[in-house]
């Protein structure tokens, strides 16, 4: 787990960046890696590779980066975890390939040897990195199915640079600041910046399930995606022979050992709900488990934690947060926020506890929801699309503020989907940003096709449309980006069991039929299985005192406050 | 001491349950009572310990009468070798499951088994976790005779009729089943295309699925490198197998997977699945590669790197499944049933 940055002067025109860019972008990433770092640029100066690195598995110095492979012919940098290495570097072994070191880095240049850009269907985990290759001059880019470790890029025509942070890539003094209309609006209508688009004009996320090339004199080409959730869930043939509960607590069980794969303590967010207690009594019959748990006060899920943490024999720490405490830590928050956001608060202090303890992996329950149908918009999405009079009546009764909107925002899944999740509208946007940036920012951003756009094709079922839709637009863009930032902030690694590519393919057939969520709590004793939803929040608004503008959640005036930090 | 066994099928029956229980009953090698639902074929090679009331199978009301004689005998151990048989069952059975039949939650009165033998541990984790089945729990995989088999020069004969001359052999064998669609016939097929032309695919067994799977080559491009055998020759099956470069099966039903047993006893390098029985098969990867049957990469990556190697071999491993060691197992689950062996 690391940041990574890495350029590739690829114009031979376009003047090649300095040394102390690099090193200015691979410092900001400190907190990402603290255990080591490095960089290398290529004699002639054209490309550049740059690593902070958090030793995970093979914590000696064999597993430094830059990487190089045995022949000095490649070079690695890479940020996240393989979970299916050590069988990768079996299947390599008995094809001939030596190796140097311990380390899942190695193996991904290896496989790389071997299979080129194919071998990112072999692969499970998350990650981002780049490969440098001497024999052909060309450099390989790739990210995980998911997004889940986080990877962006700028062009200017003559110069390719990459890096895991936005803040890394600005931290150079090369890329232009310019805030992004489209990256601002979509924050305002989100609560979080969407792909690809990011706050900052001149920097792009790379596409998640997407790989490319970058080659001297024609930049990025080659791209393709090799991994699309609604792929998954369009190709889904049942699989009719096995238990359906059965069959989906083996395959988390399978996710759960992957997950584990460490040459360090693992440790798990507890929430008390039933993602993260289902997880955690998996993983707690495969490992010595050390559970964590926010308490603040009044919305304190703490004593059913305990209670359970006591039942299941881990180690358990519940970290206290104090509205001192948070408004302490306030100005780290906005400093080490990658992109701005709405949440990620609660993951900046549970990492926090999971630091303190000197833990440096954690499990966490991400992801359950939108796998197995937790949200109301698995309910709501299709209810709108398909009887849109009646929801917009039943919305007018109940002095919804979304009310108005159902009639021309509810035609397609992904419409109504937005209508479920947006924080503003877009004509509330002009009082937010100015008339000019909202105008622009809308426009870039054609919201409405792109979330469209993401169901092609399209997923078979309701439940497979609004599955996709929530893994590609709300986990994508804010659950994992801020479990990323927040985590990362303190040298944690969050690991996520339920969001996996090949979970995901596995489970596809049975999913479709919308029956998993009570198999996961189905083994969960009452108290925890038994309890209204609640989520994972801080209290923001009352610590902050924010006052509400009464309109629609207490979300709309943290996001003014998070982007005055940006603009 | 006697034992009655209820079985579906044995001696002249055909596929992995049959063949079970015709092991199970030599290899415990005291008298035993075999009582059939069918008998397909010829009725061959009797062990002299086993009584077979083949006329069980004539009628339901022969096997009515065959059920109750059984009953009157007051038996001291009564073994239901399948689940669907357990309504007929008595006398607190040991009950046999073998596969998919125990994977779905149905109807099924475990808690009147005084235990549970269970050919994969896959298959008793799948049946305990509907069922919550908590009495005692065994498992005894597939045994395999390694003298029937082993390494052969390929028959001329077979390599003419399906025109394998040069060509690097993929091989499943298995039942064409349309409602089940579960051997992995198609995820093979998926991945041909990506495979050199040199590759040809061969499926050996009949079934009801055949013309579905003939289009879908067809439609995939691949017909010309795909080769049905349709039903064959129970006898000319170790030539079969010893006709393959590889075999490859990236199934999700299987409970076991005896067919790999067959495979590797031929020395042909397996690859199984890791969805399914197949991966105890493999001893969890010791004696072959396991792929998931859902990641066509993986599966297309296991067959290139078999292929590459290259290697006949019967794997030492394989001995973990040879008949005296399932002979031995058997014999210890009948002992912790209560049935002791003066031998």
């Amino acid at each position: 787990m690391c940041g990574i940055t890495a350029f590739f002067a690829y114009r031979s025109t376009a003047a090649a960046p300095r040394r102390e860019e690099l090193e200015a972008i691979t410092a900001r990433m400190i907190p990402r890696g603290p255990d080591a770092g490095g960089t290398w640029i290529s004699p002639d100066g054209r490309v550049g590779l740059g690593s902070r690195r958090l030793a995970i598995i093979d914590l000696s110095p064999e597993g430094a980066q830059p990487m190089w492979d045995s022949a000095g012919e490649l070079a690695i940098v890479f940020n996240g975890e393989i979970y299916n290495y050590a069988e990768l570097r079996a299947s390599l072994e008995r094809g001939g390939a030596r190796f140097h070191s311990h380390t899942d880095t190695e193996v991904l240049l290896e496989l790389y040897r071997r299979d080129g850009a194919r071998m990112l269907g072999l692969v499970r985990g998350m990650f981002a990195f780049a490969i440098w290759d001497t024999r052909t001059r060309r450099m390989f880019v790739a990210r995980d199915p998911y997004g889940i470790k986080p990877l962006y890029l700028a062009d200017d025509g003559g110069v390719i640079r990459i890096a895991s942070e936005v803040k890394a890539l600005l931290a150079g003094g090369a890329v232009s600041a310019a805030i992004d209309p489209a990256g601002a609006a979509g924050f305002f209508l989100n609560g979080s910046v969407p792909e690809p688009f990011t706050i900052r004009k001149d920097i792009r996320a790379v596409d998640a399930g997407t790989s490319f090339f970058l080659e001297e004199e024609r930049g990025r080409v080659d791209v393709r995606r090799y991994y699309s959730i609604a792929e998954v869930f369009a190709r889904a043939t049942e699989d009719h022979l096995v238990d359906p509960a059965v069959f989906v607590r083996e395959r988390i069980d399978e996710s759960v050992r992957h997950h584990l794969v460490s040459d360090v303590p693992v440790g798990l967010f507890l929430s008390a709900g039933i993602d993260s207690s289902a997880l955690a009594q998996i993983a707690a019959r495969q490992t010595k488990l050390h559970t964590f748990t926010l308490s603040f006060h009044a919305f304190s899920e703490a004593p059913l934690a305990e209670r359970f943490a006591k039942e299941l024999g881990t180690t358990h720490t519940t970290r206290l947060v104090s509205p001192k405490e948070l408004l302490d830590d306030l100005p780290r928050i906005l400093e080490r926020m990658d992109q701005p956001t709405i949440d990620g608060v609660n993951t900046w202090f549970i990492s926090k506890a999971v630091h303190e303890a000197g833990v440096k992996v954690a499990l966490s329950g991400v992801g359950g929801d939108e796998l197995f149908g937790g949200y109301p918009s698995f309910k709501n999405v299709p209810r709108i699309v398909h009887f849109p009079r009646l929801a917009h009546l039943a919305a007018r009764a109940r002095r919804h503020p979304k009310a108005g909107q159902i009639p021309t925002h509810a035609k397609t899944y992904g419409r109504a989907y937005f209508l479920q999740r947006s924080l503003f509208f877009p004509d509330e946007l002009p009082h937010i940003l100015g008339e000019d940036m909202a105008r622009e920012g809308i426009e870039q951003l054609a919201l409405l096709d792109r979330v469209d756009a993401v169901l092609d094709p399209d997923p078979l079922t309701a439940f497979g449309r609004v599955a996709t839709l929530e893994a590609s637009l709300y986990m994508r863009n804010q659950l994992l980006r801020d479990a990323d930032w927040a985590s990362m902030a303190h040298s944690v690694e969050v690991r996520t069991p339920l969001v996996d590519a090949w979970l995901l393919r596995q489970l596809a057939p049975v999913l479709l039929r919308g029956d998993g969520k009570s198999v996961l709590g189905s083994t969960l004793p009452p108290y925890l299985r038994d309890r209204p939803k609640t989520g994972f929040f801080v209290p923001m608004k009352e610590w902050l005192d924010l006052r509400p503008d009464g309109t629609t959640t207490r979300m709309r005036s943290w996001a003014r406050r998070v982007w005055e930090s940006f603009a | 001491m006697s034992i009655i066994f209820l079985v579906t099928d044995a001696y002249g029956g055909h596929g992995g349950i049959a063949l079970f229980n015709r092991q199970f009953c030599e290899a415990i090698g005291v008298p035993i009572t075999v009582i059939p639902r069918v008998v397909r074929g010829e009725i061959r090679d009797v062990p002299p310990n086993v009584t077979f009331v083949a006329e069980a199978a004539k009628s339901p009301l022969a096997y009515l009468r065959a059920l109750t004689a059984a009953r009157r005998s007051k038996p001291e151990l009564v073994i239901c070798g399948h689940l669907n048989l357990l309504p007929v069952a008595f006398n607190r059975p040991l009950l046999v499951v073998h596969g998919y039949e125990a994977w779905k939650r149905r109807r099924a009165a475990l808690g009147k088994c005084r235990g549970v033998i269970s050919v994969s541990a896959l298959t008793r984790d799948r049946l305990v976790g509907w069922s919550g089945y908590t009495g005692p729990t065994y498992v005894l995989p597939n045994a395999v005779r390694l003298e029937q088999y082993g390494i052969r020069p390929k028959r001329a004969d077979l390599v003419e009729r399906y025109k394998l001359e040069g060509k690097r052999v993929l091989l499943t064998v298995g039942r064409l089943d349309s409602g089940e669609r579960s051997k992995g016939f198609d995820e093979v097929l998926d991945v041909l295309r990506e495979l050199p032309e040199v590759v040809v695919y061969m499926i050996a067994g009949g079934g009801n699925d055949f013309t579905r799977l003939q289009k879908k080559a067809v439609d995939l491009g691949v017909a010309n490198r795909v080769v049905f055998t349709g039903l064959f020759d129970e006898r000319d099956k170790p030539d079969l197998y010893n006709l393959a470069d590889a075999y490859v099966m990236p199934s999700r039903g299987e409970g076991f997977g005896f067919v790999f047993l067959e495979a590797m006893a031929c020395g042909v390098p397996v690859i199984g699945s890791k969805a399914d029985g197949g991966r105890e098969a493999l001893r969890d990867g010791e004696l072959g590669l396991l792929v998931d049957p859902a990641n066509p990469a993986e599966l297309r990556a296991a067959i290139v790197e078999t292929l590459a190697r290259g290697e006949r071999r019967v794997p030492p491993g394989l001995d973990y499944f040879s008949f005296g060691k399932f002979a031995e197992r058997s014999r210890a689950i009948l002992s912790a049933a209560g049935i002791a062996f003066t031998s």
